[in-house]
Protein backbone atom coordinates (compact mmCIF):
# COMPACT_ATOMS: atom_id res chain seq x y z
CA UNK A 1 0.00 0.00 0.00
CA UNK A 2 2.88 2.50 0.61
CA UNK A 3 6.30 2.38 -0.82
CA UNK A 4 9.35 3.91 -0.43
CA UNK A 5 11.97 4.24 -2.99
CA UNK A 6 15.75 5.27 -1.90
CA UNK A 7 14.60 7.85 0.31
CA UNK A 8 17.17 10.66 1.16
CA UNK A 9 16.58 13.44 3.39
CA UNK A 10 18.87 15.89 4.51
CA UNK A 11 18.46 19.12 6.75
CA UNK A 12 21.20 21.48 5.25
CA UNK A 13 24.32 19.77 4.70
CA UNK A 14 22.75 16.90 7.21
CA UNK A 15 22.07 13.64 5.52
CA UNK A 16 19.04 12.44 8.00
CA UNK A 17 18.30 9.67 5.71
CA UNK A 18 20.35 8.08 3.44
CA UNK A 19 18.23 5.97 0.95
CA UNK A 20 15.60 3.77 2.16
CA UNK A 21 13.60 1.61 0.49
CA UNK A 22 10.55 -0.62 1.66
CA UNK A 23 7.17 -1.48 1.37
CA UNK A 24 4.17 -1.70 3.58
CA UNK A 25 1.20 -3.55 2.59
CA UNK A 26 -2.82 -2.94 3.53
CA UNK A 27 -3.48 -4.09 7.05
CA UNK A 28 0.34 -4.50 7.86
CA UNK A 29 1.55 -3.07 11.54
CA UNK A 30 5.07 -1.85 11.14
CA UNK A 31 7.42 -0.69 13.79
CA UNK A 32 10.03 1.09 13.31
CA UNK A 33 12.72 0.90 16.02
CA UNK A 34 16.28 2.36 15.97
CA UNK A 35 18.45 4.35 18.56
CA UNK A 36 17.82 8.04 18.82
CA UNK A 37 19.04 10.02 16.07
CA UNK A 38 19.29 7.34 13.87
CA UNK A 39 16.41 9.01 11.69
CA UNK A 40 12.91 7.10 12.77
CA UNK A 41 10.75 10.33 12.94
CA UNK A 42 12.18 12.23 10.08
CA UNK A 43 10.89 9.11 7.54
CA UNK A 44 7.85 8.61 9.20
CA UNK A 45 7.07 12.71 8.31
CA UNK A 46 8.54 12.11 4.84
CA UNK A 47 5.29 9.82 4.51
CA UNK A 48 2.57 12.28 4.65
CA UNK A 49 5.36 14.78 3.50
CA UNK A 50 5.46 17.22 6.39
CA UNK A 51 9.26 16.75 5.56
CA UNK A 52 9.31 16.07 2.40
CA UNK A 53 11.89 13.61 1.04
CA UNK A 54 15.35 15.46 -0.39
CA UNK A 55 15.23 12.62 -3.03
CA UNK A 56 13.44 9.63 -3.45
CA UNK A 57 9.81 8.11 -4.79
CA UNK A 58 6.54 7.23 -1.77
CA UNK A 59 3.81 5.71 -3.89
CA UNK A 60 0.64 5.07 -1.61
CA UNK A 61 -1.89 3.09 -3.38
CA UNK A 62 0.59 2.63 -6.60
CA UNK A 63 0.20 6.69 -6.74
CA UNK A 64 3.37 8.67 -6.65
CA UNK A 65 3.07 11.33 -4.34
CA UNK A 66 6.57 12.76 -4.52
CA UNK A 67 6.44 14.06 -8.18
CA UNK A 68 4.34 16.08 -10.00
CA UNK A 69 1.11 18.31 -9.01
CA UNK A 70 -0.21 16.51 -6.12
CA UNK A 71 -3.12 17.00 -3.67
CA UNK A 72 -1.13 16.87 -0.64
CA UNK A 73 -4.11 17.67 1.48
CA UNK A 74 -5.96 14.84 -0.01
CA UNK A 75 -2.76 12.89 0.93
CA UNK A 76 -2.71 13.80 4.22
CA UNK A 77 -6.44 12.61 4.73
CA UNK A 78 -5.52 8.66 3.34
CA UNK A 79 -2.21 8.81 5.87
CA UNK A 80 -3.55 10.13 9.41
CA UNK A 81 -0.70 11.25 11.87
CA UNK A 82 -0.31 10.43 15.88
CA UNK A 83 1.87 13.21 17.01
CA UNK A 84 4.20 12.52 20.25
CA UNK A 85 3.23 15.84 21.87
CA UNK A 86 -0.22 14.85 21.16
CA UNK A 87 -0.86 18.29 19.43
CA UNK A 88 -4.21 18.82 20.29
CA UNK A 89 -5.76 21.91 19.55
CA UNK A 90 -6.20 23.65 23.33
CA UNK A 91 -9.23 25.77 22.07
CA UNK A 92 -11.51 23.50 21.41
CA UNK A 93 -12.91 20.70 23.25
CA UNK A 94 -12.20 16.90 23.08
CA UNK A 95 -14.97 16.91 20.74
CA UNK A 96 -14.63 19.41 18.52
CA UNK A 97 -10.78 18.21 17.95
CA UNK A 98 -12.19 15.26 16.62
CA UNK A 99 -15.10 16.48 14.39
CA UNK A 100 -13.56 19.58 13.07
CA UNK A 101 -11.47 18.24 10.22
CA UNK A 102 -14.37 15.90 8.99
CA UNK A 103 -16.56 19.31 9.15
CA UNK A 104 -14.01 21.11 7.06
CA UNK A 105 -11.95 18.85 5.50
CA UNK A 106 -14.51 15.76 4.35
CA UNK A 107 -17.50 18.33 4.27
CA UNK A 108 -19.50 16.77 7.00
CA UNK A 109 -22.70 18.07 8.12
CA UNK A 110 -22.02 18.99 11.55
CA UNK A 111 -24.45 16.61 12.90
CA UNK A 112 -22.48 13.94 11.36
CA UNK A 113 -19.12 14.90 12.42
CA UNK A 114 -19.88 15.16 15.72
CA UNK A 115 -22.02 11.94 16.16
CA UNK A 116 -19.00 10.28 14.50
CA UNK A 117 -16.35 12.03 17.21
CA UNK A 118 -18.54 10.70 20.20
CA UNK A 119 -18.73 7.20 18.50
CA UNK A 120 -14.79 7.50 18.56
CA UNK A 121 -14.20 8.82 21.76
CA UNK A 122 -16.38 5.69 22.75
CA UNK A 123 -13.99 3.87 20.81
CA UNK A 124 -10.76 5.62 22.82
CA UNK A 125 -12.25 5.33 26.13
CA UNK A 126 -13.13 8.80 26.58
CA UNK A 127 -16.56 9.71 26.19
CA UNK A 128 -16.87 11.06 29.80
CA UNK A 129 -14.79 13.94 28.75
CA UNK A 130 -16.26 15.00 25.03
CA UNK A 131 -16.93 18.41 26.52
CA UNK A 132 -13.56 18.56 28.41
CA UNK A 133 -10.62 21.13 26.31
CA UNK A 134 -7.73 19.23 26.32
CA UNK A 135 -5.26 20.85 28.80
CA UNK A 136 -7.40 19.45 31.38
CA UNK A 137 -6.80 15.79 29.69
CA UNK A 138 -4.03 13.55 31.54
CA UNK A 139 -0.96 12.28 28.75
CA UNK A 140 -2.60 8.99 27.65
CA UNK A 141 -6.07 11.19 27.45
CA UNK A 142 -4.90 13.62 25.13
CA UNK A 143 -2.90 10.63 23.13
CA UNK A 144 -6.11 8.62 23.01
CA UNK A 145 -7.63 11.70 22.04
CA UNK A 146 -5.53 12.25 19.14
CA UNK A 147 -5.88 8.85 18.01
CA UNK A 148 -9.72 9.57 17.93
CA UNK A 149 -9.00 12.62 15.85
CA UNK A 150 -6.73 10.76 13.27
CA UNK A 151 -9.44 8.12 12.95
CA UNK A 152 -12.33 10.65 12.03
CA UNK A 153 -10.52 11.38 8.74
CA UNK A 154 -10.93 7.56 8.28
CA UNK A 155 -7.73 7.44 6.72
CA UNK A 156 -6.10 4.18 5.38
CA UNK A 157 -3.15 4.16 7.15
CA UNK A 158 -2.08 6.10 10.19
CA UNK A 159 1.75 7.35 11.28
CA UNK A 160 2.45 7.17 15.18
CA UNK A 161 5.40 9.13 15.90
CA UNK A 162 6.64 7.60 19.40
CA UNK A 163 3.19 8.00 20.60
CA UNK A 164 3.89 7.41 23.71
CA UNK A 165 7.50 8.82 24.58
CA UNK A 166 6.22 11.91 26.42
CA UNK A 167 3.66 9.78 28.57
CA UNK A 168 4.03 9.08 32.51
CA UNK A 169 4.53 5.27 32.60
CA UNK A 170 1.17 4.65 33.69
CA UNK A 171 -0.13 5.87 31.00
CA UNK A 172 1.49 3.87 28.62
CA UNK A 173 -0.53 0.93 28.49
CA UNK A 174 -4.30 2.48 28.25
CA UNK A 175 -2.70 4.13 24.70
CA UNK A 176 -0.72 0.63 23.85
CA UNK A 177 -4.18 -0.93 23.94
CA UNK A 178 -6.37 1.39 22.02
CA UNK A 179 -3.78 1.21 19.32
CA UNK A 180 -3.43 -2.81 19.67
CA UNK A 181 -7.17 -2.53 19.38
CA UNK A 182 -6.84 -0.27 16.24
CA UNK A 183 -4.36 -2.96 14.99
CA UNK A 184 -7.12 -5.79 15.35
CA UNK A 185 -9.44 -4.11 12.87
CA UNK A 186 -6.92 -4.01 10.09
CA UNK A 187 -5.92 -0.33 10.42
CA UNK A 188 -2.39 -0.01 8.53
CA UNK A 189 0.12 1.38 11.41
CA UNK A 190 3.12 2.51 10.90
CA UNK A 191 4.78 3.21 14.82
CA UNK A 192 7.43 4.87 15.70
CA UNK A 193 8.60 3.36 18.78
CA UNK A 194 10.43 2.27 22.29
CA UNK A 195 8.34 0.50 23.14
CA UNK A 196 9.71 -3.36 22.49
CA UNK A 197 7.15 -4.92 24.21
CA UNK A 198 4.20 -3.22 21.65
CA UNK A 199 6.74 -3.84 18.52
CA UNK A 200 7.28 -7.98 19.30
CA UNK A 201 3.50 -8.58 20.53
CA UNK A 202 1.42 -6.42 17.96
CA UNK A 203 3.87 -5.56 15.21
CA UNK A 204 3.62 -7.47 12.36
CA UNK A 205 6.99 -6.32 10.96
CA UNK A 206 10.11 -4.73 12.17
CA UNK A 207 11.98 -2.18 10.38
CA UNK A 208 15.41 -1.00 12.19
CA UNK A 209 17.26 2.01 11.68
CA UNK A 210 20.64 3.05 12.13
CA UNK A 211 22.24 6.12 10.94
CA UNK A 212 19.65 6.77 8.33
CA UNK A 213 19.67 3.70 7.03
CA UNK A 214 17.23 0.83 6.41
CA UNK A 215 19.77 -2.13 8.09
CA UNK A 216 17.13 -4.62 9.22
CA UNK A 217 13.67 -5.21 7.77
CA UNK A 218 12.54 -8.58 9.12
CA UNK A 219 9.36 -9.86 10.58
CA UNK A 220 8.45 -9.13 14.19
CA UNK A 221 8.88 -12.75 15.64
CA UNK A 222 12.21 -13.51 14.05
CA UNK A 223 13.97 -9.92 14.72
CA UNK A 224 13.03 -10.14 18.39
CA UNK A 225 14.44 -14.26 18.84
CA UNK A 226 17.34 -13.70 16.17
CA UNK A 227 18.36 -10.27 14.44
CA UNK A 228 20.26 -10.97 11.12
CA UNK A 229 22.47 -8.01 11.63
CA UNK A 230 25.18 -7.35 14.76
CA UNK A 231 24.17 -3.75 15.45
CA UNK A 232 20.88 -4.49 15.64
CA UNK A 233 21.61 -7.43 18.15
CA UNK A 234 23.61 -4.54 20.20
CA UNK A 235 20.56 -2.61 20.10
CA UNK A 236 18.60 -5.28 21.23
CA UNK A 237 20.89 -6.76 24.07
CA UNK A 238 20.60 -2.89 25.46
CA UNK A 239 17.15 -2.30 25.50
CA UNK A 240 15.48 -5.39 26.24
CA UNK B 1 -2.12 88.53 50.34
CA UNK B 2 -4.78 86.35 49.84
CA UNK B 3 -5.14 86.28 46.67
CA UNK B 4 -5.37 82.67 45.40
CA UNK B 5 -3.30 81.77 42.48
CA UNK B 6 -5.41 79.09 40.46
CA UNK B 7 -9.09 79.00 41.23
CA UNK B 8 -11.33 76.23 39.49
CA UNK B 9 -14.18 77.59 38.15
CA UNK B 10 -16.71 74.57 36.78
CA UNK B 11 -19.66 76.81 37.10
CA UNK B 12 -18.90 78.42 34.36
CA UNK B 13 -18.17 75.48 32.04
CA UNK B 14 -21.21 73.50 33.40
CA UNK B 15 -23.78 74.36 31.09
CA UNK B 16 -20.89 73.08 28.34
CA UNK B 17 -20.13 69.38 29.72
CA UNK B 18 -23.14 68.30 28.08
CA UNK B 19 -21.70 69.11 24.96
CA UNK B 20 -17.90 67.80 25.57
CA UNK B 21 -19.61 64.62 26.77
CA UNK B 22 -21.39 64.14 22.97
CA UNK B 23 -17.28 63.80 22.29
CA UNK B 24 -17.62 60.49 24.11
CA UNK B 25 -19.80 58.64 20.75
CA UNK B 26 -16.95 60.23 18.67
CA UNK B 27 -13.86 59.23 20.17
CA UNK B 28 -15.61 56.04 20.65
CA UNK B 29 -16.83 56.05 16.85
CA UNK B 30 -13.45 56.39 15.45
CA UNK B 31 -11.61 54.03 18.21
CA UNK B 32 -14.31 50.98 17.37
CA UNK B 33 -14.70 51.55 13.58
CA UNK B 34 -10.81 51.66 13.07
CA UNK B 35 -9.65 48.78 15.74
CA UNK B 36 -12.14 46.81 13.64
CA UNK B 37 -10.83 47.60 10.20
CA UNK B 38 -7.45 47.70 11.74
CA UNK B 39 -7.89 44.21 13.27
CA UNK B 40 -8.98 42.38 9.91
CA UNK B 41 -6.13 44.29 7.54
CA UNK B 42 -3.64 43.71 10.24
CA UNK B 43 -4.30 40.38 11.09
CA UNK B 44 -3.90 40.08 6.96
CA UNK B 45 -0.66 41.62 7.02
CA UNK B 46 0.05 39.16 9.78
CA UNK B 47 -0.76 36.42 7.31
CA UNK B 48 1.98 37.83 4.67
CA UNK B 49 4.50 38.37 7.11
CA UNK B 50 4.11 34.42 7.89
CA UNK B 51 3.63 33.48 4.57
CA UNK B 52 6.53 32.14 2.56
CA UNK B 53 5.80 34.06 -0.14
CA UNK B 54 8.83 36.26 -0.63
CA UNK B 55 6.67 38.95 -2.41
CA UNK B 56 4.10 39.65 0.83
CA UNK B 57 6.36 39.26 3.26
CA UNK B 58 8.51 42.38 1.60
CA UNK B 59 5.50 44.59 1.25
CA UNK B 60 3.75 43.33 4.01
CA UNK B 61 7.06 44.50 6.07
CA UNK B 62 7.51 47.61 4.16
CA UNK B 63 4.00 48.36 4.55
CA UNK B 64 4.49 48.47 8.45
CA UNK B 65 7.86 50.38 8.35
CA UNK B 66 6.19 53.46 6.29
CA UNK B 67 3.21 53.85 9.10
CA UNK B 68 5.29 52.84 11.82
CA UNK B 69 8.37 55.11 10.67
CA UNK B 70 6.17 58.13 10.27
CA UNK B 71 3.77 60.51 12.30
CA UNK B 72 0.22 59.47 12.92
CA UNK B 73 -0.56 63.36 12.78
CA UNK B 74 1.31 63.27 8.93
CA UNK B 75 -0.74 60.43 7.91
CA UNK B 76 -3.82 61.58 9.06
CA UNK B 77 -3.51 65.64 7.24
CA UNK B 78 -1.70 63.92 4.47
CA UNK B 79 -5.32 61.49 3.42
CA UNK B 80 -7.33 64.57 5.11
CA UNK B 81 -5.45 67.40 2.73
CA UNK B 82 -3.94 65.03 -0.39
CA UNK B 83 -7.07 62.98 -1.36
CA UNK B 84 -8.64 65.46 -2.92
CA UNK B 85 -6.03 66.93 -4.65
CA UNK B 86 -4.99 63.23 -5.79
CA UNK B 87 -7.95 62.01 -6.62
CA UNK B 88 -9.80 64.79 -6.87
CA UNK B 89 -12.75 62.80 -4.06
CA UNK B 90 -13.85 65.11 -1.10
CA UNK B 91 -13.13 63.01 1.64
CA UNK B 92 -14.85 63.75 5.20
CA UNK B 93 -13.36 64.43 8.17
CA UNK B 94 -14.77 61.33 9.48
CA UNK B 95 -13.52 59.11 6.25
CA UNK B 96 -10.13 60.31 6.54
CA UNK B 97 -9.52 59.52 10.07
CA UNK B 98 -11.11 56.32 9.99
CA UNK B 99 -8.62 55.45 7.22
CA UNK B 100 -5.49 57.00 8.75
CA UNK B 101 -6.79 55.39 11.75
CA UNK B 102 -6.95 52.03 10.57
CA UNK B 103 -4.29 51.95 8.66
CA UNK B 104 -1.49 53.59 11.38
CA UNK B 105 -3.01 51.02 13.99
CA UNK B 106 -3.03 47.87 11.22
CA UNK B 107 0.77 48.65 11.06
CA UNK B 108 1.21 47.98 14.55
CA UNK B 109 -1.16 45.57 15.48
CA UNK B 110 0.43 43.39 12.62
CA UNK B 111 3.38 43.26 14.55
CA UNK B 112 1.91 42.25 17.61
CA UNK B 113 -0.23 39.04 15.41
CA UNK B 114 2.49 38.11 14.04
CA UNK B 115 4.46 37.43 17.14
CA UNK B 116 1.29 35.67 18.62
CA UNK B 117 1.14 33.53 15.58
CA UNK B 118 5.15 32.89 15.63
CA UNK B 119 4.49 31.76 19.00
CA UNK B 120 1.94 29.25 18.82
CA UNK B 121 3.35 25.58 19.03
CA UNK B 122 4.97 24.41 15.21
CA UNK B 123 2.99 20.97 16.79
CA UNK B 124 -0.26 22.77 16.05
CA UNK B 125 0.49 23.42 12.21
CA UNK B 126 1.65 20.11 12.10
CA UNK B 127 -1.29 18.15 13.44
CA UNK B 128 -3.83 20.41 11.26
CA UNK B 129 -1.71 19.72 8.04
CA UNK B 130 -1.74 15.91 8.98
CA UNK B 131 -5.51 16.41 9.01
CA UNK B 132 -5.28 17.57 5.38
CA UNK B 133 -6.79 21.53 6.85
CA UNK B 134 -6.06 24.21 4.08
CA UNK B 135 -3.92 26.64 4.86
CA UNK B 136 -6.32 29.35 5.10
CA UNK B 137 -8.91 27.42 7.44
CA UNK B 138 -5.53 26.21 9.79
CA UNK B 139 -4.07 29.96 10.33
CA UNK B 140 -8.32 31.08 10.81
CA UNK B 141 -9.66 28.35 13.29
CA UNK B 142 -6.29 26.75 14.50
CA UNK B 143 -3.63 29.04 14.95
CA UNK B 144 -5.03 32.78 15.23
CA UNK B 145 -7.54 31.95 17.78
CA UNK B 146 -4.78 30.34 19.83
CA UNK B 147 -2.19 33.80 18.68
CA UNK B 148 -5.25 36.61 20.04
CA UNK B 149 -4.99 35.05 23.41
CA UNK B 150 -1.44 34.76 23.45
CA UNK B 151 -0.99 38.74 22.18
CA UNK B 152 -4.55 39.61 24.45
CA UNK B 153 -2.48 41.97 26.27
CA UNK B 154 -0.76 43.78 24.06
CA UNK B 155 -4.15 43.92 21.96
CA UNK B 156 -5.97 45.75 24.77
CA UNK B 157 -2.59 48.64 25.03
CA UNK B 158 -2.82 49.00 21.21
CA UNK B 159 -6.54 49.85 21.69
CA UNK B 160 -5.85 51.95 24.29
CA UNK B 161 -2.99 53.70 22.06
CA UNK B 162 -5.53 54.55 19.61
CA UNK B 163 -8.85 55.74 21.94
CA UNK B 164 -6.25 58.59 23.19
CA UNK B 165 -4.41 58.89 19.76
CA UNK B 166 -7.47 59.63 18.07
CA UNK B 167 -7.75 62.77 19.60
CA UNK B 168 -5.75 64.05 16.52
CA UNK B 169 -8.40 64.02 14.95
CA UNK B 170 -9.02 67.39 16.04
CA UNK B 171 -6.40 69.40 14.09
CA UNK B 172 -8.39 68.39 11.25
CA UNK B 173 -11.36 69.19 12.95
CA UNK B 174 -13.20 66.46 14.09
CA UNK B 175 -15.93 66.65 16.57
CA UNK B 176 -14.57 64.62 19.38
CA UNK B 177 -13.95 64.87 23.11
CA UNK B 178 -11.02 66.89 22.64
CA UNK B 179 -12.06 69.18 20.11
CA UNK B 180 -15.17 70.03 22.12
CA UNK B 181 -13.23 71.06 25.00
CA UNK B 182 -10.86 73.31 23.20
CA UNK B 183 -13.99 74.79 21.68
CA UNK B 184 -15.53 75.57 24.91
CA UNK B 185 -12.08 76.92 25.91
CA UNK B 186 -11.85 79.43 23.38
CA UNK B 187 -15.70 80.38 23.76
CA UNK B 188 -15.22 81.21 27.69
CA UNK B 189 -12.00 81.94 27.57
CA UNK B 190 -11.55 79.10 30.51
CA UNK B 191 -9.10 76.85 29.82
CA UNK B 192 -7.95 75.03 32.47
CA UNK B 193 -11.41 73.50 33.43
CA UNK B 194 -12.62 72.05 30.03
CA UNK B 195 -9.31 70.02 29.33
CA UNK B 196 -9.44 68.93 32.82
CA UNK B 197 -13.16 67.42 31.64
CA UNK B 198 -11.79 66.20 28.62
CA UNK B 199 -8.67 64.36 30.87
CA UNK B 200 -10.94 62.92 33.09
CA UNK B 201 -12.95 61.34 30.25
CA UNK B 202 -10.59 60.10 28.31
CA UNK B 203 -9.40 58.19 31.62
CA UNK B 204 -12.29 57.11 32.75
CA UNK B 205 -12.79 55.58 28.98
CA UNK B 206 -8.90 53.84 29.32
CA UNK B 207 -10.01 52.38 32.75
CA UNK B 208 -13.27 50.71 30.95
CA UNK B 209 -11.45 49.92 28.40
CA UNK B 210 -8.89 48.26 30.71
CA UNK B 211 -11.17 46.52 32.83
CA UNK B 212 -13.21 45.10 30.05
CA UNK B 213 -10.07 43.50 28.73
CA UNK B 214 -9.03 41.77 32.28
CA UNK B 215 -12.80 40.58 32.33
CA UNK B 216 -12.26 38.63 28.83
CA UNK B 217 -8.67 37.88 30.14
CA UNK B 218 -9.89 36.04 32.93
CA UNK B 219 -12.47 34.18 30.87
CA UNK B 220 -10.24 33.25 28.42
CA UNK B 221 -8.24 31.83 31.19
CA UNK B 222 -10.80 29.79 32.84
CA UNK B 223 -12.27 28.19 29.07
Amino acid sequence: MIRLENIHKSFGSHEVLKGISGKISQGEVLAIIGPSGSGKSTLIRTINLLDPPTTGKIYIDGKCITEGSVDVGKIRTKVGMVFQQFNLFPHMTTLENVAYAPIKVKKLSRQEALNLGTILLQKVGLEDKEKTYPPQLSGGQKQRAAIARALAMEPEAILFDEPTSSLDPEMVKEVLNVMKGLAHTGMTMIVVTHEMGFAREVADRVWFLDAGQLIEDSPSHTFFREPRTKRAYEFLEKVL
Amino acid sequence: MGQRLMVLDFERIWPSVPYILEGIQVTLGYTSVSLFFGFIWGALLALCKVSHLTLLKWSAAFYTSIFRGTPLLLQLTLIYYATPQLIGYNISIWEAGILAFTLNSAAYLSEHFRAGIEAVDKGQTEAALSLGIPYFLMMRDVILPQAIRNILPSLVNESIDLLKESALISVIGGADILRRATIVANEKYIFFEPLLVAGALYYILVMGLTCIAHLIEKKLKTS
